[in-house]
């Protein structure tokens, strides 16, 4: 029911209060009121209210402290929160509109401050002849920034506001904005917003040399492990080791895969060490796992007996912690800093000397054609001598080709077209789904008999183990189910279609 | 989207300050208000300094000519617009009884606001008429003042009868005391008897007061000049109660 507002800057920032009297010269205003003010933007680290369209702004006065969801485009104030502080999670909220706008797109995100701003805010009302308000104007007085005046129209008084926004561009010269404040806010500090994606996006030309294109794509993942790298240590958020791990995982599949493009002494020592840091960033991810599934697993379990299960989320919160600590020495320990350092160095360089003559001339295309069709068809083998008898393991060796397989598709999708790449993508993607569920189950399943194993003697109650029993019979259905359905997934992965498509795209060009 | 309706056969009970009041409240708790100044006499559209005039009069209104949403205005309050009166709005009878479903047509014309507010406030016009009837088919709650007279209590059991014989289940009635004296032996015997009698009565009680009727004189809601005292105090417990019954 909000209309939509008109929002001007002013050119050349003048005083104002002496805007305000000369406006009030040629229209009935009344001053509302007048304060010091600061304005702070937030958003998850990977942007989601940003790509969602919103804008979500903390604004804080002797005499207010309120947040303000606001569509991106038009302005509009979508939910307006009284708060005291923001929560860093939205789930902390008590039960409002804003919780049940926020959480489904932040999930288990924390909201950060992405930008701060000081501001000297007039609020001002346009009178009709009976002192009834006709319009808003809201005006922002920055130091940095171009000041900026918001006209809030209301409703059925739209001759007033066109009269006052003629007068505004006009007379006092006033410019007509549409961006948001948070552009011109990030572009002072030398940023722009939604900077950081978990997704891979590269844009890699053909005949780009294979060596020169692995470094661009090793150098891009390294860019992820340092952003993600001061969040994982600070625990900021489960998605921060998640993310973390995402981008070890794709340097060492492409250390694995992609050997041919870099020597075989680099290949070798940097995979140990990105192996390492899979290693120890294991245990905490998969703590973490297991608490974010938490509700789920309660919600598995029949009503009476949820509540004997908080016992188990007690202790994994312990270990948990624990475990974070443990990583966090780690991260700033020399022996990750040390060879991490030395791999940007590496990449930095501008030609690698040291590979063959065959290497050399081998463009990126060729290389990637090669690599997808090989592990491809490593896939097809693999599922297709899968039966309903054959041991878990040949489920985990395709899952864990159909990752690689992942991988190569994303680092090299700009080099393919975009509808047929995307649907490759996609039918592996819901394998990949299946196989994961399978899996997780499966390890769940046996991490839970530990947890069992060793909580023993720590004071819980019989009802508790017989929970965790009951959640493992539960995971145990989910990877029957999982199971079972593996054939017709399967099928429609390696289907025929599928095949010619993956054929016609990775065969090799002359 | 629930719509209340402020109502008693009665003129003079406190309905207008009761809508507006409760409106605000309402919408200053979020949720997304319209009222809908039903009377005549504009005084729902006075106390927000909007003009009692809509485009084509009430002819235009009930026969559907007009759109809603663009008769609609903004207060000086956020999420609180006004459907502001007419004085064409004293020949809504007539105008109702002209059309086909005469008692179905407010709730017709409400149900494209379905979505564009959480509460519809209707300040209705006191007697008893074709009007209150298309009243009482639209609105989920009938709030109704009742200042503690015995004649009060009469049209109060009007009232009651008149909605059983029309079978409208929808509808919850729901009594109040309003501009109650309590320095009156007989509006607080009065209150005791009819407590007795009708158990559905709201218990917080609107008292008559000074500030009400400051209303006139600073044409705005009780709650947005005046930020304590016992009438704030009453209407907001009101508001309280009214909801629990949502």
């Amino acid at each position: 029911m909000s209309e939509i507002p008109v929002r001007f800057e002013f050119p050349g920032n003048p005083p104002i209060k002496k805007f305000i009297s000369n406006l009030a010269e040629a229209f009935p205003l009344q001053l509302t009121s007048q304060h010091y003010a600061v304005k702070t933007f937030y958003d998850s680290f990977d942007w989601r209210l940003y790509n969602a369209n919103l804008l979500c702004e903390f604004n804080q006065s002797k005499v207010y402290s309120y947040l303000n969801l606001i569509h991106r485009e038009t302005g509009q104030v979508v939910t307006r929160a009284n708060l005291e502080k923001v929560p860093a999670f939205i789930a902390e909220l008590g039960d409002s509109r804003l919780r049940q706008q926020l959480l489904p797109l932040l999930e288990m995100r924390a909201l950060l401050p992405i930008v701060s701003l000081n501001l000297q805010l007039y609020q001002v009302n346009l009178l009709n002849k009976d002192e009834k308000t006709v319009a808003r104007l809201t005006i922002e007085e920055y130091e940095d920034l171009k000041h900026r005046l918001t006209l809030k129209p209301i409703k059925g008084y739209d001759k007033a506001t066109e009269k006052l926004t003629e007068f505004l561009l006009s007379t006092m010269a006033l410019e007509k904005t549409n961006k948001p404040l948070l552009i011109a806010a990030l572009k002072n500090q030398g940023r722009k917003p939604a900077d950081y994606s978990s997704k891979l996006n590269l844009k890699l030309e053909p005949n780009l040399p294979a060596h020169q294109a692995v470094k661009i794509i090793y150098a891009t993942l390294l860019q992820a492990i340092k952003l993600n790298e001061q969040g994982t240590i600070n625990a900021i958020d489960t998605e921060f080791l998640h993310d973390f791990r995402v981008a070890i995982r794709r340097t060492r599949a492409g250390l694995s895969q992609l050997k041919a493009a870099l020597p075989a002494e680099i290949s070798s020592r940097y995979s140990q060490h990105f192996a390492w840091l899979g290693q120890i960033t294991g245990t905490p991810r998969d703590l973490d796992v297991y608490l974010l599934n938490f509700s789920a697993y309660q919600a598995g379990l029949p009503a009476e007996m949820q509540v004997d299960l908080l016992p188990l989320q007690d202790f994994l919160q312990r270990k948990q912690a624990a475990a974070q600590q443990e990583l966090a020495k780690y991260l700033n320990s020399r022996k990750y800093l040390a060879p991490l350092i030395a791999w940007e160095q590496y990449l930095k360089l501008p030609a690698e000397k040291s590979i063959s003559a065959e290497v050399a001339e081998l463009s990126v295309k060729q290389l990637a054609d090669l690599r997808i069709r090989k592990v491809y068809q490593r896939a097809i083998k693999q599922g297709s001598v899968i039966t309903e008898h054959s041991p878990a393991t040949a489920l985990h060796e395709l899952r864990k080709t159909c990752k690689k397989l992942r991988y190569l598709l994303e680092f090299f999708q700009s080099l393919y077209p975009p509808p047929e790449i995307k649907t490759l993508i996609k039918n592996l993607k819901e394998l990949q789904e299946l196989l994961g569920n399978f899996q997780d189950c499966a390890v769940q399943k046996l991490a839970l008999q530990h947890f069992c194993e060793e909580i023993q003697g720590s004071g819980c109650s019989q009802q508790t183990f017989l929970a965790i029993e009951k959640l493992v019979q539960v995971l145990d259905s989910k990877s029957c189910k999982a199971r079972a359905d593996f054939s017709g997934c399967f099928t429609v992965f390696a289907a025929p279609e599928n095949r010619s498509v993956f054929k016609a795209l990775f065969s090799p060009t002359v | 989207m629930k719509i209340i309706a402020t109502y008693n056969i009665k003129g003079g009970v406190g309905k207008t300050a009761t809508t507006v009041n409760l409106a605000f409240l309402a919408a200053a708790s979020g949720y997304r208000t319209l009222v809908w100044d039903l009377d005549p006499q504009g005084a729902s559209s006075y106390y927000f300094r909007i003009k009692p005039k809509i485009k084509g009069g009430s002819k235009e209104l009930i026969a559907g000519k007009q759109d809603l949403d663009h008769l609609i205005k903004g207060t000086d309050f956020d999420n609180l617009h006004l459907l502001p009166a007419d004085f064409s709005f004293r020949n809504l009878d007539l105008q109702l009884d002209a059309g086909k479903k005469p008692t179905q047509r407010l709730e017709k014309l409400l149900k494209p606001l379905a979505n564009e507010y959480d509460f519809i406030f209707l300040d209705c016009p006191p007697s008893i008429s074709l009007l209150s009837e298309a009243v009482f088919s639209a609105a989920h709650i009938l709030l109704s003042p009742v200042i503690p007279t015995t004649l009060s209590l009469r049209t109060l059991e009007q009232l009651k009868v008149f909605i059983k014989d029309s079978q409208l289940k929808k509808l919850k009635l729901l009594p109040f005391f309003s501009m109650v004296d309590k320095r009156k032996k007989m509006h607080l015997n009065l209150m005791a008897t009819m407590q007795e009698q009708y158990p559905e009565i709201l218990s917080p009680v609107i008292p008559y007061s000074s500030e009400i009727e400051k209303m006139g004189i600073q044409r705005m809601p009780l709650p947005a000049y005046c930020s304590k005292g016992q009438a704030l105090e009453a209407y907001q417990q009101l508001w309280q109660a009214l909801l629990l019954q949502l």
